[in-house]
């Protein structure tokens, strides 16, 4: 096996094409239409003369994204702080039926009575070294939607008193949660009934325990479901190419990657490479963009998997180790770190906004309907 | 009872765990047969310790007391924490005729020359290794016990191993053992590891060689897996080339526990099918690190089932083979591993 048949065929497309997401192998699906917009529909259309449910479930994720942007973001920095520096827990959950931001106040209420209510009944909230008592706050962080079919982002913490805590001592939030929706696909969106509101994707942070009251309380409130998000291979490349894409702008400092190689014992690769060489590869992956209308700085996925071939080629050459045997678990530069379990940390709220993007995209495509 | 005497009867404790105590304390020996059932009847750490100390005082016991309970443990437990391997290089003349009683005078003599506080405890242990204990002071400070570093030397070998050493305290025991041992230098060997006995096992190869043979014969697996006949008839050839190839590059039977293994890569990007970076003049910077509870194990496996190219990359098995396991690669070859690379705690 040599590394130059690892390579894949580096055709140019202008239009976008899209591909099943498999590992190693780029199978290509040719679409006659021009864009992308268009050949969605066919798939649409296609997918309902063949009598299955139309929506999603014939989507695949986005080909080509626009490179990150800094200084989008108008969230206060109060709010920021609360998000970035965290490592959040993804789950995907189902539109919410009913749900208001308006009743913010009232929710805080209703949850700490669920939680206290569960308490009672003798579930076990195992928080360490807290008092029994919780206190929630939903609140809304405005300023984080990309498009106008977003519906606004919410954050929910629950706090508690430590166990020997003073009459005056400040409760300190012993968990965290949000839900948010960035560019969800609006053709979804507005295909939803009137009174559900999407927030695809929960993030939570604290102990398992809160997280699942937390769950059951959205379930039972807004006959909703929750499921477990991990971050698939293909997502975890286009978070790589993404977040390298910044080094001009933002040092990313390292590229770093672990793979788990399927061997008893169980092998660990770490391979950490350095920001500016890790830059250089990428650029020297990007198609030399042919200015088009709307299509400037857009990143294809063939070009994301140029650049993880590439890096995977290097590897090869010295070590003679096929890293497509085994799994890409974690990815972590300087702006964040992702896991393929699901976990996720936003290091500079600079570029958050292109990684929701992507985790929202992920999150709809895991929709049951 | 003084505080430092104190704190080291319970930085002990901590360290040794209940089950090895019994047979800890047997061996020092410094405990009668009461002192001794007394501790046996004891079970939580908290209450052991406080009998630990009683006795102590009891018995009046001094911190060389101490420090020899410690060092019995760690003799007899050799595979917890960081060991670092170093070799000695450039023999005198004399290098080999270097014994026992001449290498602990000299070293002892030498040290404290170099350190004004020190307190040095070496032992012979059975397999021709001699442990030293060093407990490092100052002008200003009485040797601080409670870190003291561990040097393990084989005589009549070059090799040495050390655990925690500050960048202050590395050319002060060079100069010692360089001076003790008869040999110039004092180099870092680049191999690191949890086991003591693993690491010294792969530098000086004790541990199964498997040589290439004119007439190959089948190694049996230990693992037998239930696979589709015709595929394994198919298959055998090259499955037993492959395991064969393994063996050769790391050892058979049982291998020595290594954790990690680090690789700096200063090479060009070499790619035919990406010009631009393989026309870029600066090397593509990049660190690779393995790791596995045993990992030459997991690197013979990638070998024997197909996951690393067989034969096995002078790369992966420059670990046994060099007894390595940290490496800075260049264009030229692997680089000069003169790097400091004693990692402090």
């Amino acid at each position: 096996m040599s590394a130059a048949d690892e390579m894949p065929d580096m055709e140019r497309h202008h239009n976008s094409v899209t591909r099943t997401p498999l590992n190693s192998v780029a199978v290509q699906r040719k679409s006659k239409s021009k864009s992308y917009r268009l050949s969605y529909r066919n798939r649409i259309g296609a997918a309902s003369r063949l009598g299955l449910t139309p929506g999603l479930t014939a989507r695949r994720l986005n080909t080509s994204r626009k490179a990150p942007e800094s200084n989008k973001i108008t969230v206060t920095n109060e709010q920021l702080t609360l998000l970035v520096k965290t490592e959040w827990k993804l789950s995907y959950v189902t539109p919410l039926y009913r749900f208001r931001h308006t009743q913010l106040k009232i929710y805080s209420r209703q949850l700490s009575a669920f939680i206290a209510a569960e308490k009672q009944q003798g579930l076990a909230v195992d928080v360490e070294g807290t008092q029994n008592t919780f206190r929630v706050s939903f609140s809304l962080v405005l300023g984080m939607t990309e498009s106008v079919d977003d519906a606004v982002t919410v954050h929910i913490q629950i706090h508690s008193k430590p166990l020997f805590a003073k009459q005056d001592e400040p409760q300190r939030t012993v968990w965290s949660g949000w839900l948010t929706c960035i560019n969800g696909n609006p053709e979804y969106l507005r295909s939803l009934p009137k009174d559900f509101i999407c927030l695809p994707l929960f993030c939570s942070s604290g102990a398992g325990g809160l997280t699942s009251l937390v769950k059951s309380w959205f379930q039972q409130s807004f006959d909703c479901c929750f499921g477990p998000l991990e971050i698939s291979h293909t997502s975890l490349q286009w978070l790589m190419a993404l977040w390298t894409n910044c080094q001009p702008e933002s040092s990313i400092r390292q590229l770093k990657m672990i793979w788990t190689l399927p061997v008893e014992p169980q092998l660990q690769v770490t391979y950490t490479v350095d920001a500016e060489d890790a830059w250089e590869l990428w650029s020297s992956v990007r198609k030399k963009n042919t200015a088009g209308e709307g299509e400037e700085n857009s990143i294809d996925i063939e070009e994301v998997m140029s650049f993880m071939q590439g890096l995977k080629a290097h590897f090869f050459r010295h070590f003679r180790l096929d890293l497509s045997a085994g799994s890409l678990n974690e990815v972590s530069t300087a702006l964040g770190s992702a896991k393929h379990s699901g976990m996720i940390k936003f290091s500079n709220s600079k570029y958050m906004i292109t990684t929701l993007m992507l985790l929202t995209e992920c999150a709809l495509l895991k929709m049951p309907i | 009872m003084d505080e430092s005497k104190k704190r080291l009867v319970q930085r002990l404790m901590r360290k040794i765990p209940t089950k090895m105590l019994k047979t800890t304390l047997e061996k020092w020996g410094r405990l009668t047969g009461e002192q001794q059932r007394a501790m046996d009847s004891v079970h939580s750490k908290w209450a052991l310790t406080e009998n630990l100390l009683a006795i102590c005082e009891e018995n009046e016991l001094a911190v060389k007391h101490l420090t020899e309970l410690e060092m019995i443990y760690m003799i007899d437990n050799p595979d917890h924490g960081m060991w670092y391997a170093f070799q000695l290089t450039d023999p005198e003349d004399d290098a080999q005729s270097v014994d026992l009683t001449q290498f602990k005078e000299q070293f002892k003599s030498h040290l404290r020359e170099l350190v004004r506080e020190v307190s040095i405890k070496i032992k012979k242990h059975t397999d021709e290794a001699v442990w030293i204990r060093i407990a490092w002071g100052d002008a200003s400070n009485h040797p601080d016990h409670l870190k003291p570093t561990y040097v393990v030397h084989y005589l009549q070998t070059p090799y040495v191993f050390v655990t925690r050493l500050t960048s202050k305290q590395k050319p002060m025991l060079s100069q010692a053992m360089v001076l003790s041992t008869r040999y110039l230098y004092f180099k870092d060997a680049n191999l690191s590891g949890r086991n003591l006995t693993a690491i010294r096992d792969l530098l000086m190869r004790k541990y199964q060689q498997v040589f290439p043979t004119k007439y190959p014969s089948p190694l049996t697996e230990r693992k037998q897996t239930v696979t589709n006949p015709h595929v394994e008839r198919e298959q055998a050839k090259p499955a037993a080339n492959r395991l064969q190839m393994a063996c050769e590059a790391f050892g058979g039977g049982t291998l020595p526990q290594l954790q990690s293994a680090v690789y700096k890569l200063e090479t060009k990007f070499k790619d035919h099918t990406n010009t631009l970076m393989t026309e870029r003049e600066e090397p593509f910077r990049c660190v690779v690190k393995f790791s596995s509870t045993n990992l030459l194990e997991s690197l013979k496996n990638c070998a024997s089932s197909g996951i690393a190219s067989t034969p096995v990359t002078p790369l992966l098995s420059s670990i046994p083979l060099k007894g390595k396991n940290y490496f800075v690669i260049t264009d030229n070859g692997p680089g000069p591993s003169s790097q400091m690379r004693q990692t402090q705690n």
